[in-house]
């Protein structure tokens, strides 16, 4: 009964200790060889065999010294949650191979125990990390791992949830090894998801000459990562002799084994992988630039190391994740109105597949702007149905619902405050946006940023570049470079290039349209008159006049999107509420004036009124 | 044209996924600008996948490259290609000759001062070498802009807009947007008084929304 045996013959997946190292040339095998693979489960306890050098004795006491020194410390709560996540998961991976094998995408109970690990995530984790781990990293996964079983998949997942902690609450960031090792981490997770076809196959391994202490010699390891057209090479003696302990904790050995990872997990969980990913991705790019404060070592390291955290690595993430779900041939389907599935292919098929596909989009969007290509940002999201409108109304929208929603969260905290923050910065871009481009926007919100910018609008509006710029500064990305710095050289300022290069094409557009606000001011006092005369109000000479009327209707005329699929296409239209043209010697000017909208508001009052007056006379009528 | 239809499909290729960044192709797409400049035509997607490859791999950058990059995205305002492009080149190319005089150029027709564009562009004609119909591009946009805001023009002054056209040039231009001259030297545009007129917009209530107050209502 119970579960049938797992013919998994995709991948294994070897946790190693460094002495571990050893054991796995042993373990290397041709794809076919059935027998071995059955005395090898990857997803059980290691009751059958043996993960050490081969000497029992050195190993059971390394084994024991290591959990002295750690496990012990770890409160019981904890233990017992680390066992409950644990088999938690391994039930679904469980799970999942069985349906798997019965060519089913899903099942009750599979989503039962997605459900669980959601609870597990969303709320045990917070909580816990709140009550024992505020500011302290949680427990190192070698700590617990022989407590599950060294079961590799979950430890993955364990030091996603383990890195993305200390990168969010402990006090100094991560320190430079824990960077290293995170990426690994996420390289080893997106190899264990986007399977052989990324692999050289056949890993091989140099093997350590086992010594207890660190005058080992110089270790080649080979890795595969994501990369595809590269395999990295570490020298790992010479960072040990200097206190720096990299140890690779999974390699991976291809078979050929193909077919999905046996894995589901909680969408928000997929969605905080992809985010996170960038995340790092970003505070690594910006961390090594800033090498005045970082020892020699450090600098050492970083320059000896620069596949780390390189943006082809994670441009190849993502695309890998793009193509593997078929995500935007899904989407071209669903939107025309047919069936994603005839199109989702033996991976997109599954939701695992499909949601980071889909979340990997976004993910490009983000990387994208970071880079300063905001064409390529926008042209990835294609196939995504997104109200293609224009900034300011794409603002109001999400500033509203924002707005009427704020009483709905209670929300961990650290989720609150990011959502605040980006609150204030789509306020500051909103002003921006608005100040450069006048329009009619929801009341409510436009009375909030009156409320906050009032002031600085009014200074924008007479054309002072600082507000802008500091507007800008306020809500742009954390723009990046995606150059690895040269170390001998880097001034002190090197990682605000990137952000400098934007802001200066952003000024630059300002200064050019530095005028027009007055000039709008001035049209909408009139309807005709001689443009020599205008130009006498605006303190300009008549030619100088002429020019700025043209840029004004160069500037207003915008590509807006009115049909096909990309965002990226559209006619010239001006929203602009002032319009005019110029007949021989006089200007016509046309306004559009908005009568306010009286009726509506009083209406809506007034169902709210009576929606109030219900509710009072049905809490009059308890005792 | 042929050259460009030819490469054309095949550069489409190279930018399909994760291949865009591989430094390989970077020598193909770098003989397409080329071919773009030579006969006149243009492929905004192509060009920013080029400064792409340059952002990151700063040792291959070519200045050249990245002029006639820019040159081609003039051609096409009034879209925001040049924008797009001038965001993808670091601070310090962009003060190296020539790509400091093409953005000085830029900015000259952003802010519709055309005739000192024209000037400017007299005193760097070098810049032009192997751009193909750059100064045609340049006037389709001028006539673009004068297309929305004048009913009326002075002849002098769309002429010297253009660049200081001869009569027989500017009627050809004339002809091509269909515009007409009158006896007093003034030029007809449009009749722009058709499409820009004061708007009033009223606040139109529907009996249905009201409805429901007004049976709620004692």
């Amino acid at each position: 009964a119970g579960l049938p045996v797992r013919p998994d013959r995709r991948r294994v997946l070897l946790p190693l200790s460094p002495a571990g190292l050893w054991s796995v040339v042993a373990m290397s095998y041709p794809a076919d060889d059935y027998e071995s693979e059955a005395a090898y489960d990857p997803y059980a306890y290691p009751g059958d065999y043996d993960m050490h050098t081969g000497d029992p004795k050195q190993d059971l006491a390394y084994e024991r010294q290591y959990e002295q020194q750690t496990y012990q410390v770890i409160p019981e709560v904890i233990k017992n949650f680390i066992q409950y996540f644990h088999k938690t998961v391994s039930d679904l991976i469980d799970q999942k191979v069985y349906e798997l094998q019965a060519s089913r995408v899903s099942s009750d109970v599979i989503d039962q125990k997605v459900y669980e690990i959601q609870d597990i995530y969303e709320n045990s984790w917070t909580k816990l990390t709140e009550r024992f781990f505020k500011n302290t990293p949680w427990p190192e996964a070698e700590a617990i791992a022989p407590q599950v079983g060294n079961d590799a998949v979950f430890l993955i997942l364990y030091k996603e949830l383990y890195y993305r902690h200390i990168y969010a609450k402990v006090s100094g960031g991560p320190s430079l090894e824990q960077r290293f090792e995170s990426y690994y981490n996420y390289c080893n997770l997106f190899n264990y998801i986007l399977s052989k076809s990324h692999f050289c196959p056949g890993v091989v391994l140099g093997h350590p000459t086992p010594e207890p202490d660190s005058s080992v010699g110089k270790k080649e390891v080979l890795w595969c990562t994501v990369l595809g057209w590269e395999i990295m090479k570490g020298a790992l003696a010479p960072l040990r002799q200097a206190n720096f302990c990299l140890r690779p904790d999974f390699l991976v050995i291809s078979t050929d084994a193909d077919g999905p990872a046996p894995l589901e997990l909680p969408n928000q969980w997929l969605w905080d992988i992809i985010d996170e990913f960038i995340y790092q991705f970003q505070s690594f790019s910006q961390y090594r630039c800033k090498t005045a404060k970082k020892s020699e070592e450090e600098i050492d390291f970083l320059r000896s190391n620069p596949k780390i955290w390189n943006v082809h690595s994670v441009l190849n993430v993502l695309h890998s994740l793009v193509d593997k779900s078929n995500i935007n041939r899904q989407l071209e389907v669903y939107t025309s109105g047919g069936d994603p599935e005839s199109v989702a292919g033996e991976y997109g098929r599954h939701s695992l597949y499909k949601m980071l596909g889909y979340f990997s989009l976004v993910g490009l969007l983000r990387l994208h702007s970071l880079l300063g290509d905001y064409y390529q940002a926008i042209k990835v999201l294609e196939n995504i149905e997104l109200n293609k409108k224009d900034a300011i109304r794409v603002f109001a929208n999400i500033l509203l619902y924002i707005q009427r929603t704020k009483s709905m969260f209670q929300r961990t905290t650290y989720k609150y405050e990011m959502i605040n923050k980006q609150n204030e910065q789509m306020h500051a871009l909103l002003a921006i946006a608005l100040t450069m481009y006048p329009m009619r926007i929801d009341e409510s919100i436009h009375l909030q940023l009156r409320e906050k910018y009032g002031d600085k609008m009014l200074r924008m509006q007479k054309g002072d570049p600082q507000v802008y710029e500091e507007l800008f500064s306020y809500a742009c990305p954390k723009f990046l470079s995606p150059v690895v710095p040269n170390y001998d050289n880097v001034h002190p300022n090197y990682h605000k290039e990137p952000f400098l290069q934007q802001l200066k094409v952003f000024s630059d557009e300002v200064q050019q349209q530095a005028q027009l606000s007055t000039i709008r001011s001035f049209l909408k006092l009139y309807t005709t008159m001689p443009v020599a005369k205008l130009a006498g109000f605006l303190d300009l000479t008549e030619q100088e006049f002429r020019i700025q009327l043209l840029v004004f209707k160069h500037k207003m005329k915008n590509l807006v999107w009115t049909s096909g699929i990309s965002a990226l296409d559209g006619e010239f239209q001006s929203a602009s509420e002032v319009d005019f043209y110029i007949d021989k010697d006089m200007i016509h000017i046309a306004d559009t004036k908005v009568a306010r909208r009286y009726g509506d508001f009083f209406i809506r009052q007034i169902h709210k009124f009576e929606e109030l007056n219900r509710t009072l006379k049905k809490m009059g009528q308890r005792p | 044209m042929a050259m460009f239809e030819q490469m054309r499909a095949n550069v489409g290729k190279l930018l399909k996924g994760i291949d865009r960044y591989n430094p390989e192709n970077l020598a193909t797409l770098e003989r397409y600008v080329e071919t773009q400049a030579k006969e006149n035509a243009y492929d905004l997607e192509a060009n920013l996948a080029v400064l792409k490859l340059y952002q990151f791999n700063p040792a291959f950058f070519q200045t050249t490259v990245t002029a006639q990059i820019l040159l081609k995205a003039l051609t096409n305002l009034p879209h925001t290609d040049f924008t797009l492009c001038k965001c993808m080149i670091d601070q310090a190319h962009q003060e190296e000759r020539p790509i400091r005089q093409i953005l000085y150029l830029g900015d000259l027709l952003e802010t519709c001062h055309f005739q000192a564009f024209w000037q400017a562009l007299d005193e760097n004609m070098d810049l032009l070498e192997g751009i193909t119909g750059f100064e045609d591009s340049v006037r389709k946009f001028i006539c673009h802009v004068v297309g929305i805001t004048y009913q009326h023009i002075d002849r002098w002054l769309l002429a010297e807009m253009l660049g200081d056209l001869t009569d027989n040039q500017l009627k050809v231009w004339m002809s091509k947007y269909g515009w007409s001259a009158d006896e007093s030297g003034q030029i007809f545009i449009c009749s722009q008084e058709e499409s820009i007129k004061p708007k009033n917009i009223v606040e139109k209530i529907d009996f249905d929304s009201v409805s429901s107050i007004m049976a709620s209502s004692q």
